[in-house]
């Protein structure tokens, strides 16, 4: 089979997540398979965000385990996750832009603290990934609080892939922004994957841009991965929460 | 995988070989700057570049500028060899790019422009607080007008949590001062024989100038400081413009309880103050100058006058206006950002406890030439 070819970026193996006696997920398994955008998707509640933080070292799950480029992520220390975190870039929801930086310090932050690069080099490089973006070079000496919300996303972007990161992980990219902004930003992700070869996990409640972009989606209900496969083929699942959410889809 | 992990550039004859790794953690390895090297003017340079086994968009980055400083010193490069990938990751980055020099920055200001600045702002700043004590008293006069008006349990609220609370470090603070003035103004008053002029000494120290100060400047650190942080943090979460929209003062609403509420507890913690800090001077006497508590108390009563505690007291009402605007004002200059919160709390504390103690000295002045 051609699959067997693909090669998994992120394997997520019976995670099981409690906090106290509530079961957030028990026996959650996918696959991310490089040079995709996968997304995650279910309702409120059903662990996407936790899943997303266990991904990026940010929490751990109870049991089970989540490889990212063939190195077991769960049970690491500071030290030996750092070179895993290099390797994973993470747009935040709400953009998580230092708000005592300006937009190009922000950028060029994590170049900043890795590599030893001189800092007018550093400074190209975050002007070339804030227009990469999509936003002007005159944004780089404002302060987070003079951006509107679609700019901090593209500037909270732009940070993320400061360190050409292999994994790029967006916590809800369009939310909060218009349709047609949220749109201009779910084509500025698909270029920046065809541009930087990125792949690309996306957690989203948004049922047009999971269409848009979205290769592959995993649908988080019951406590497991229900379902996981493409858009298309989820709109024809067994399960019926699956088919109904992405009903969308079928009118494609 | 290689095990190549440095970029790496080879001159071979009239041609340089670029391999390895080019990547932002490893570039600062290189040897020599690719834009440094020099080869024979007379011939084109040829960069093989075929052997790059990894390139990011900073290596991108760095050959592109490379070549643009090659061909700006008269030279003729071809770059050959570049994976599609590569080639296309450097047409990117170079189509993207901004020098340096070119990057917008922040305007510097020269020194001069500096301190213009600065006094307008310090200017603008005094005049806005002028604006605000005087929307204050506006509102303060409507509501002596209409009493049932005044948000009254808030106020107990914030006599509870802004005096009755500060009770104890308040207790605590004014009795070591006691003890401490006692033993200092004691020890100079017994090698004349006169250690029972301790009592007057402590009485008067206390109640006319300390117990007033100590107390405010407690309360400014304690309450103001808190008053800041709370209106802060609404301003920020927008509570503020939601009280506006449903027709409601903040003024009304948040400052004049706090207002009111620190003008009756002021007064009450100094009148505390008072007590505690005489009772610290007693105790310190009683024990290191053996002055009785009786013959303590005694002269205490015979030279701390009415006037005295009157002008003490009389200070309290005062501070607690100072504190009280200083800490609301502060809190509703927030214009936006969580760490402006902490900022302007820190402002309201230096402005409040800076404000009480010029307005002692000018009380001290004012009180001496009237001979009180």
């Amino acid at each position: 089979m051609a699959e067997e070819k693909v090669e998994n970026l992120v394997e997520v193996r019976d995670v099981i997540t409690r906090f106290g006696t509530k079961v957030v997920h028990d026996g959650v398994s996918f696959d991310i398979r490089r040079g995709e955008v996968f997304a995650v998707v279910g309702g409120s509640g059903s662990g996407k965000s936790t899943i997303m933080r266990h991904m990026v070292m940010l929490s751990q799950p109870t049991a089970g385990s989540i490889k990212a480029f063939d190195q077991e992520v769960t049970g690491l220390g500071e030290i030996e996750s750092l070179s895993l975190r290099k390797r994973i870039g993470v747009m935040f929801q709400y953009g998580a832009l230092f708000s005592d930086k300006s937009i190009l310090e922000n950028v060029g932050l994590p170049l900043r603290e890795h590599t030893s690069l001189d800092s007018d080099f550093i400074d190209e490089l975050a002007v070339i990934k804030l227009r990469l973006s999509n936003l002007d070079a005159s944004v780089a000496p404002l302060m987070p609080s003079q951006l509107s919300g679609g700019m901090k996303k593209r500037a909270a972007l732009a940070r993320a892939i400061a360190l050409d990161p292999e994994l790029l992980v967006l916590d809800e990219p369009g939310s909060g922004l218009d349709p047609i902004s949220a749109r201009a930003l779910d084509d500025l992700i698909l270029q920046l994957k065809e541009l930087l070869g990125l792949t690309i996990v996306m957690i989203t409640h948004d049922m047009n841009s999971l269409l848009n972009v979205a290769d592959r989606a995993v649908f988080l209900g019951r406590n497991i991965a229900l379902a996981c496969d493409t858009p298309e083929k989820l709109a024809n699942s067994e399960f019926e929460e699956v088919a109904e959410f992405f009903a969308p889809a079928r009118r494609q | 995988m290689s095990s190549i992990t440095e970029p790496i550039v080879r001159q071979e004859g009239s041609q340089l070989v670029l391999g390895g790794m080019w990547r932002a953690d490893v570039l600062h390895k290189l040897r020599q700057p690719l834009g440094d090297y020099r080869p024979d003017p007379s011939t084109d340079l040829h960069i093989d570049a075929a052997a790059i086994e990894s390139l990011d968009s900073a290596g991108a980055w760095y050959i592109s500028k490379a070549l643009t400083r090659l061909q700006s010193s008269g030279i003729t490069v071809r770059l050959e060899g570049l994976r599609d990938s590569h080639s296309s990751l450097i047409e990117l980055v170079s189509s993207n790019a901004l020098e340096a020099k070119d990057i917008p920055r922040e305007r510097a200001f020269g020194f001069l422009e500096d301190v213009g600045r600065d006094a307008l702002t310090t200017l603008n700043g005094y005049l806005a607080f002028l604006a605000f004590i005087g929307r204050l008293t506006m509102s303060s006069l409507r509501i002596a007008l209409t009493p049932a008006q005044l948000r009254w349990s808030s106020v107990i609220k914030h006599i509870e949590e802004g005096g009755f609370d500060a009770l104890p470090i308040i207790g605590l603070l004014t009795f070591l001062l006691g003890v401490v003035i006692a033993y200092q103004g004691g020890i100079a008053l017994e090698t004349y024989g006169a250690s029972i002029y301790t009592a007057d000494f402590v009485g008067l120290a206390m109640v006319r100038e300390l117990s007033p100060l100590i107390t405010a400047i407690i309360v400014a650190g304690r309450t103001g400081s808190a008053y800041t942080a709370q209106i802060a943090t609404m301003k920020v979460t927008e509570e503020i413009d939601a009280l506006r929209t449903m027709g409601i003062s903040p003024l009304e609403e948040l400052a004049l309880p706090k207002f009111f509420a620190l003008l009756v507890s002021l007064p009450l913690l100094t009148v505390f103050g008072d007590i505690m800090g005489l009772i610290g001077g007693m105790v310190m006497a009683n024990s290191l100058l053996d002055v009785s508590f009786t013959i303590f108390v005694d002269r205490v009563t015979q030279t701390v006058t009415p006037t005295d505690v009157i002008v003490g007291i009389g200070k309290a009402p005062v501070f607690a206006l100072m504190i009280a605007a200083v800490g609301c004002y502060q809190g509703f200059e927030v214009k936006a950002g969580a760490e402006q919160v902490g900022r302007q709390t820190t402002v309201s504390v230096v402005q409040a406890i800076f404000l009480v103690l010029v307005t002692d000295a000018i009380f001290s002045v004012i009180f001496s030439k009237l001979g009180i």
